[in-house]
């Protein structure tokens, strides 16, 4: 690792601060699963490293059915995967979140680095997609929010201006929605997403995300305004299932070809529409 | 610019001044010469530096040096206490669950957080706790039965 200096906010202010600072010289370490990784293969060469990890208030994790979850900027991937309320209202989400890594890994690294570090294969990109969660973004101006499509922007890149942090994601709770997440991988743990997806049954439409099969986790609008206010029945799943493989655009790489990706689309969205048929793990 | 840590190593008191670039696992093997915590891949998916940190389990090689601050560890060398053996690794030697026995360390790190947190695991916890530990000579059922023995040798003894 090159030299650099550790820098340790205690409030946000003072984050932002430091991030004006020492604008585009600085990067934020949160979990350090992916930064420290970063530093160590220089892959990234900061003057500055800022640990939000001691901000009070970042931990927060609430959650209400009128305002609904609120998952603070430092809470762990096991912190949410293990959370009662998480599990109850968003089982998709704490599924998704507990497939990252290992345990070790997953009781350092947070959901919003996920987020925030923009890989296209994001484990808690498609659930938070389907959801429609907004970051919820600090900078010198005050607070913004914006919704998380518009927050990646493409591979490991996002609309995060370089003197503003993320400071939580809302989630907007919808009663009666169900999700289903899935997860193709090579290994079934500490492996990286080959594919991964969510389909979330809201009233009546469905709402479908897919991560690793484009330069960022991606909706399938077309399928689902196919599905709107439709009864599913085998041939309508079917017919989702083909069109959504035109929606996608995979590449080859080190973990599947892009012929294989498209296949497993086709499949996890007939698999997960037919859970929904068979009546979705009914409560 | 050296940075100030004051932290626990199997309940010792530590103060040092660290360099930012450093991992705690450098500090660990390196500061303190205790090497029972080993590296393997550098990159948190073999486990062989898995310590336990505030009551849970964590890759060493993923912490800044800096961030030690504050922190209470333990590493494979604080699980004898006065010259006795923890019982899980009593049971690895029992089970024979290890050959060259350098993923032994994670391992019984791992496993140790997984006790404390939960006394009596199913087995698919068990599996659950140790992905992220690789074992490249011996498999994993040698292992996972030490753990399951540990977990059984415990309750009995509490009662």
């Amino acid at each position: 690792m090159k030299e650099f200096e550790y820098l340790r906010p205690e409030t946000v202010e003072e984050a932002i601060a430091l991030r004006s600072k020492h604008e585009g010289c600085s990067v934020l370490l949160n979990g350090g699963t992916d930064i420290v990784i970063q530093l160590r293969d220089h892959l990234i060469t900061p003057e500055y490293v800022i640990d939000i990890k001691r901000i009070p208030g970042l931990k927060k994790l609430t959650f209400s059915e009128e305002e609904g979850l609120f998952i603070g900027a430092c809470v762990t991937m096991n912190e949410l995967g293990d959370s009662e309320e998480v599990q109850k209202y968003y089982p998709f989400l704490a599924e998704a979140a507990l497939t990252v890594g290992s345990k070790q890994v997953r009781n350092r690294a947070t959901v919003i680095g996920n987020i925030v570090n923009a890989s296209p294969l994001c484990d808690t990109g498609t659930p938070l997609y389907v959801c429609e969660a907004k970051m919820c973004i600090a900078g010198k101006d005050g607070e913004r929010e914006v919704p998380i499509e518009e927050f990646i922007t493409f591979v490991r890149k996002t609309s995060l201006k370089s003197d503003e942090i993320v400071i939580g994601i809302r989630v907007p709770y919808s009663e009666g929605a169900k999700g289903i997440f899935t997860k193709v991988s090579r290994r079934k743990e500490v492996d990286l997403s080959t594919i991964c997806s969510t389909v979330l049954m809201i009233k009546d439409s469905y709402r479908m995300a897919f991560g690793a099969v484009a330069p960022t986790p991606i909706r399938l609008p077309k399928t689902e305004e196919l599905l709107y206010a439709k009864t599913l029945t085998s041939k309508l799943i079917e017919e989702a299932a083909k069109l959504a493989r035109t929606e996608v655009s995979p590449i080859s790489d080190i973990r599947a070809s892009k012929e294989y990706r498209l296949d497993v689309v086709e499949v996890a969205v007939r698999r997960s529409l037919e859970w929904f048929l068979q009546g979705g793990a009914a409560e | 610019m050296k940075n100030k840590v004051n932290f626990f190593i199997n309940e010792e008191p530590v103060e040092l001044y660290v360099d930012a670039n450093r991992t705690m696992l450098n500090i660990i093997r390196d500061d303190l010469c205790l090497i029972g915590t080993k590296e393997g891949c550098g990159a948190g998916e073999c486990g062989a530096c898995t310590i336990i940190a505030d009551g849970k389990p964590l890759n060493a090689c993923l912490v800044l040096a800096p961030e030690l601050d504050g922190m209470h560890i333990t590493t494979v060398e604080g699980l004898a206490k006065d010259g006795e053996l923890s019982e899980l690794q009593k049971q690895f030697i029992k089970h024979s669950a290890l050959q060259c026995g350098f993923c032994t360390p994670g391992f019984l790190m791992s496993g140790t957080a997984l006790l404390q947190e939960n006394p009596n695991p199913s087995r698919e916890e068990i599996k659950t706790a140790i992905v992220g530990n690789l074992c490249r000579c011996t498999g994993y059922v040698r292992i996972i039965e030490a753990i399951e023995e540990t977990a059984e040798v415990l309750r009995g003894g509490g009662q």
